[in-house]
């Protein structure tokens, strides 16, 4: 997949009546979060696209465990550096285009805060917040991910703007998953194999991506 | 990470257990009481009672402030706010009563140094002026480890990971359980069982007694013990 917009780029460079080097900038929205690529065609029908794009999100009460009354954090960060290739594969059909490529995602964090929300009583005794801790569940995808999908509408606007779509999905790099405890919580790290083993197959990364796209 | 979610079967959280430790109360003492003269667990009816200006800060390890004998032991101990120092240590005072035995009273002494201590009492009948029998140490052998997994019987997505003192015997036997050490938060190290030996394990917690059997044959276990009253939040 990685191999395709190099084998996509030497069979355009055999037919230079179609070569048109336009240029253009792109900023998206979507599942990957907000970003900003560089769009350069070689051909009609071959385009590259250079960018990145970042995710900082925190929700609050999203994640639950089952027997604990719990409030909860969420934060995902995923940062990712992208190089992707468009390839239209029907003459005159300029608006489907096959897309594949790999990103290195620089940091591609999910974490989880569970904090037990009850007052905690042991036998008569209450136990403050810091002694009844927290729980962190801590998942990193950090790595190299390719990326296939389809684009949708013109690579490029016929005058200065236009706006395209982009489905598809990175494979990101194996999880490492880790579970921190504090307070009475503190032995919860002991979960972390089992934890690890639920993630694991955690890779899929669906991208739905609208483009707004400036041609120079 | 909930898009990710989507593409995935398994939840995040299968199978995973919450964890609970029970090191609430740091300094705590286990307190044994036996027939001075016999070396039997003292009588049902035994009572405990904490004296002194420092009972209001005792309590039963399960954080519990009805403090009571179950087979002759108890474990107390601060109130996880009360730290005692080195120029401040907490003296409390326990007194043991049972009928038709001579009341006594013992001195505890928490210090910063010694969170754990056994206290070993033995009550004599009224009127026996026998001298108090003498139980010899328990012999040694080679190490093995013991790792305890507290069990909520209502409740098998919590699992306790309990920090008491043990005591063992060998199976069958009648003779009263004997220290065998403190077990930090499920794991304890003992040099005091031999191979090819079956052993009942017993801890006592929150007024209740829990106990186990194994038979050692290598020099490590996983066992799972019910523990009821830690269960309660």
């Amino acid at each position: 997949m990685i191999c395709c917009p190099l084998v996509v780029l030497a069979q355009s460079t055999g037919n230079p009546q179609n070569t048109i080097y336009t240029k253009a900038v792109q900023l998206n929205i979507g599942t990957q979060g907000i970003g900003a690529a560089f769009n350069y065609g070689f051909t009609d029908k071959f385009t590259a696209r250079a960018g990145i794009n970042v995710i900082p999100i925190k929700a609050n009460d999203v994640f639950k465990i089952s027997g604990l009354n719990s409030s909860s954090h969420v934060s995902a960060n995923f940062y990712n550096l992208h190089l992707l290739a468009d390839y239209a594969l029907f003459n005159g059909v300029d608006w489907f285009r096959i897309v594949g490529g790999f990103a290195y995602f620089i940091k591609a964090k999910g974490d989880v805060r569970i904090i037990p929300s009850d007052d905690y009583q042991y036998g008569d005794l209450t136990l403050t917040e810091e002694q009844i801790g927290y729980v962190d569940l801590k998942v990193d995808w950090k790595g190299l991910a390719p990326y296939l999908g389809i684009g949708l509408l013109r690579s490029f606007p016929k005058r200065k703007f236009n706006v395209n779509m982009d489905l598809g999905t990175y494979y990101l790099h194996r999880p490492k998953a880790n579970i921190i405890g504090t307070g009475i919580l503190s032995g919860n790290s002991s979960q972390t194999p089992q934890f690890q083993s639920n993630i694991k197959d955690y890779r899929w990364f669906p991208i739905v991506q609208v483009n707004f796209n400036y041609k120079f | 990470m909930l898009v990710l979610a989507g593409m995935a079967c398994k939840k995040p959280t299968e199978n995973i257990k919450v964890v609970v430790d029970t090191d609430i109360i740091k300094y705590t003492a286990m307190i044994t009481v036996t027939d001075a003269q016999t070396g039997n667990a003292a009588p049902a009816n035994a009572t405990i009672t904490v004296l002194g200006e420092n009972a209001q800060h005792i309590y039963e390890l399960s954080g519990k402030k009805d403090i009571k004998l179950v087979q002759g032991m108890v474990t107390i101990g601060l109130h996880p706010n009360i730290v005692p120092s080195a120029q401040s240590p907490i003296r409390t005072t326990v007194e043991i009563a049972a009928s038709g035995y001579t009341t006594q009273r013992r001195e505890i002494i928490f210090t910063a140094e010694k969170k754990q201590q056994l206290v070993p009492i033995g009550i004599s009948r009224v009127g026996n002026t026998q001298p108090p029998i003498v139980v010899p140490p328990p012999p040694v052998y080679q190490e093995v480890s013991l790792n305890f997994t507290g069990r909520c019987p209502n409740r098998a997505d919590v699992e306790i990971r309990p920090s008491v003192y043990v005591s063992f015997r060998k199976s069958g036997s009648t003779a009263p359980f004997q220290y065998l050490g403190y077990m930090d938060k499920g794991h304890i190290s003992t040099n005091l069982l031999a191979l090819n030996e079956s052993y009942d394990f017993q801890i006592v917690y929150g007024g209740e007694s829990y106990q186990v059997s194994q038979r050692i044959e290598q020099s490590s276990y996983q066992l799972t013990i019910d523990m009821n009253e830690a269960c309660n939040f």
